[in-house]
């Protein structure tokens, strides 16, 4: 009897705190992101939505349509100089590109509670541009270690398959038609005359984790994961000088290896002080056969000063080295297999320091806010500023 | 640069150090707040944030499977 009476108050329990943290909301978040001297500006609204079927069911769902437009720096010809892409005599200069795009993506996913409380997470991502399209599918499965579910681990893994449309300097292209405005240097390649091909790109992504509740009041979680590229990892905006000053000089698009296998590590941490100051840590490890490696470290507090009112804060310090074909020079490159000058392949550091506030206007609605400013010491500099409603029901 | 992440990282290990106590069901109201969420208050922000990175830095991963790719890298 009284087995079966702790039995009962366990499962009222488990629910219960399952219950506390699932909800039904519909949410909408508005998102814009500008950086500093006129390159990228994104507006990205978001529409997401959460619905519990019975105790065993949840799906997730959001949809994100991003405008971006802006300028991205890259190699191009010195129109000064006299230089065209259709001519390579003349002189380079790293300047901005400008760019308009248009991303819509969205995803969903089936959370599947089994009768010992193990979760499975299954998911589909779909992401459209003019020139990239992405299709992922994702399944993750959670397994509770004990009876008091204090201890669990995970595994998941994600399969997802890119298709880039490739309108680059390549030189298979740039013999190809350009778009004849009689304004040579910023000729743009003429997609419709086929002067553009379709690649490809696979991306496996493994991920092994395990949780550990410490307490009532905080708990640690770790992940091993490894992503595996293979397929055109090139960016096809991104250009690179070769044999600079030399009679063949010619600027053609960057050719990064077309596999790259990763390796990473991230721990958080979470804690409750007293009833209502939260405090998150994450260490982030992460290396790759390109020679890049990073460090992350991040920080958040929540601080709950009513049951209406809540601010949050943090900062985030990122570390990466170079890739082992980067190179920033254009008197760098000559016959090289793999060359890049994209600078977010480049040895840098970065820190971001972010504030919010969230209101509860009602027991149903709530309204947030927030600022975030992201430095880079390539000189990018950047603002997030986001505004969201949320309805739970 | 070494030397702040180093003192960051200590200072996240030291301040979870705590005794790991079996903690009953019932005593996890705390840990189910959605501020105590590892995702953070507002997934669809930390979502955001995450693509930002993605599209600014050579390195990803580490938080979830899922997520598609983007022409952004």
């Amino acid at each position: 009897m009284q087995l079966i009476k702790i039995s009962t108050i366990t499962a009222i329990a488990i629910i219960a705190s399952n219950a506390l943290c699932a909800e039904n909301y519909v949410a909408v978040e508005f998102l814009q992101y500008d950086e500093n001297d006129n390159r990228v500006s994104v507006s990205a609204p978001t529409l997401s939505a959460s619905y519990d079927i019975g105790t065993d069911f949840t799906v997730k769902a959001d949809f994100v349509h991003d405008a971006v437009s802006g300028a991205t720096p890259s190699w191009k010809p010195d129109s000064n100089s006299g230089a065209s892409k259709r001519d390579n005599s003349g002189d380079y200069v790293y300047k901005n590109q400008e760019f308009d795009e248009a991303r819509n993506a969205g995803s969903i996913m089936l959370t599947t509670r089994f009768a010992n409380r193990d979760e499975l997470y299954t998911g589909f991502d779909y992401s459209r541009e003019s020139d990239f399209d992405s299709k992922s599918v994702s399944a993750e499965y959670m397994h509770y270690l004990d009876k008091s579910h204090n201890q669990s681990i995970n595994f998941g893994a994600s399969f997802a398959y890119n298709e880039i449309l490739d309108n680059s300097l390549d030189s298979s292209v740039q013999n190809k038609r350009y778009k004849d405005d009689d304004e040579g240097e910023d000729d743009d390649i003429d997609t419709g005359s086929g002067a553009s091909q379709k690649e490809d790109a696979t991306s496996v992504n493994v991920q092994v984790g395990f949780t550990q509740v410490l307490s009532a009041t905080s708990m640690v979680k770790i992940d091993a994961f490894s992503i595996l590229d293979d397929g055109y990892l090139s960016n096809p905006h991104s250009n690179v000088v070769r044999d600079f000053g030399k009679a063949n000089q010619r600027l053609v698009s960057e050719n990064r290896p077309d596999k790259r296998t990763a390796y990473g590590v991230n721990l958080k941490y979470i804690s409750m002080f007293g009833d209502n100051l939260s405090f998150k840590a994450n260490y982030r490890f992460y290396t790759d056969d390109w020679d890049v490696t990073s460090h992350t470290i991040e920080h958040d507090v929540y601080y709950a000063l009513n049951k209406d009112l809540t601010f949050g804060a943090g900062f985030r310090i990122y570390t990466q080295s170079e890739a082992n074909f980067y190179n920033q020079n254009k008197d760098f490159f000559s016959n090289e297999e793999f060359a890049s000058s994209d600078e977010r392949l480049s040895k840098f550091d970065a820190v971001t320091y972010k504030a919010s506030v969230d209101y509860a206007y009602s027991k149903e609605m709530s309204v947030n806010l927030g600022a975030e400013f992201y430095s880079q010491s390539t000189g990018l500099d950047a603002t997030l500023f986001t505004t969201g409603l949320k309805y739970r029901f | 640069m070494i030397k702040i992440l180093l003192i960051a990282l200590s200072a996240s290990l030291l301040m979870g150090c705590s005794l790991i106590k079996e903690v009953k069901p019932w005593e996890k109201e705390t840990l189910a707040k959605p501020m105590m969420q590892f995702g953070g208050l507002h997934p669809e922000v930390t979502k955001f944030e995450a693509h930002t990175y993605f599209s600014k830095e050579a390195s990803r991963g580490g938080s979830g499977v899922s997520g598609g790719g983007c022409g952004c890298n």
